[in-house]
C-alpha cells in the first residue's frame, strides 16, 4: 500500500504542503525539490513562462517514474506535483518529494526523478522574453533519449 | 479508418491546430502515420519530434487501429 501522489494543477504550488502531505512513520528524511521560473538564463532574461502538457499522458508517465524509482531506490514515498499556465519569476514550476528511511537514498531518487520527469514527460515550456517567444525543445533529454532509446525521436 | 491527432506547444504552433481528425489507410503503421501527418504540415519536419500512440511512446513500428490518439510533439522540457 502506497501513499504516493502525482499531480498536474493550473494552481500556484505550496512546497511545504506537498513536502508534508505524508510523512512514512518508518522514514527519518524527506529531500524535496522546488523547481522555480529562472529569471535569467545565459544572460537573457525572461519575462515569465508558460508551460503546457498532454496530460493524461504526462500522469501516466509520472506513475511509470515513481513505479521506477521504488525499484531502484531504498524509499518510502514519493510525491510529484507539476504546474501548468503563466508562471512569473521565482514561481514554483515542479515539486518533488522524496521520504525514505534514510537521506542518502531520498537525495538519490529525487535527483534521478527530476532528470527523468525532464526527459520523458509530456510537458512544455515557452520562455517569454522581452523581445519574442519559444517554445524550449529539450535538447540534452533528446541525446539522453537516444542513449537509452527507451522512445524514438523522428528526425525527418 | 479515422484517428485523432493531438499537438502541443510548438507543433501546435507550426500547424496552428491542437487536435484534428485524420483518415488513413488500413493497417497503417505509426511511422506513416506520421509521414502522412507531416506531409500535410511540412513546416512540423523542422523539428525533432516525439510521436505517441494513445499515450505511450511510439518507435514507429505499431500498427494504427480505428479510433486511436496520436499525438506529436517535440522533445519535452518540463521542469
Amino acid at each position: 500500500m502506497t501513499n504516493d501522489f502525482y499531480e498536474i494543477t493550473g494552481e500556484p504550488l505550496n512546497v511545504g504542503e506537498i513536502a508534508r502531505r505524508i510523512v512514512p512513520e518508518n522514514c527519518g528524511a524527506t529531500v524535496t525539490l522546488d523547481g522555480y521560473v529562472r529569471q535569467f538564463t545565459k544572460g537573457r532574461e525572461t519575462l515569465h513562462l508558460v508551460y503546457e502538457a498532454y496530460e493524461p499522458m504526462a500522469l501516466k508517465e509520472m506513475s511509470k517514474l515513481i513505479e521506477q524509482a521504488h525499484k531502484k531506490f531504498e524509499i518510502e514515498n514519493v510525491g510529484v506535483v507539476h504546474r501548468l499556465g503563466k508562471l512569473k519569476i521565482g514561481e514554483t514550476s515542479v515539486v518533488i518529494s522524496v521520504a525514505a528511511p534514510h537521506r542518502r537514498a531520498a537525495f538519490e531518487a529525487c535527483e534521478w526523478l527530476i532528470k527523468e520527469l525532464k526527459r520523458t514527460v509530456p510537458i512544455w515550456k515557452k520562455e517569454v522574453f522581452a523581445d519574442g517567444e519559444l517554445w524550449i525543445e529539450g535538447d540534452s533529454q533528446t541525446e539522453n533519449a537516444k542513449a537509452e532509446a527507451e522512445f524514438k525521436i523522428f528526425d525527418v | 479508418m479515422k484517428v485523432k491527432v493531438l499537438f502541443f506547444g510548438a507543433t501546435a504552433d507550426e500547424t496552428g491546430e491542437r487536435e484534428i481528425e485524420v483518415s488513413l489507410a488500413k493497417n497503417t503503421k505509426a511511422n506513416e502515420a506520421l509521414a502522412e501527418i507531416l506531409e500535410k504540415f511540412p513546416r512540423l519536419g523542422e523539428h525533432k519530434l516525439l510521436f505517441a500512440v494513445n499515450q505511450e511512446y511510439a518507435n514507429g513500428a505499431e500498427f494504427i487501429k480505428d479510433g486511436d490518439e496520436l499525438a506529436v510533439f517535440t522533445a519535452v522540457s518540463g521542469g
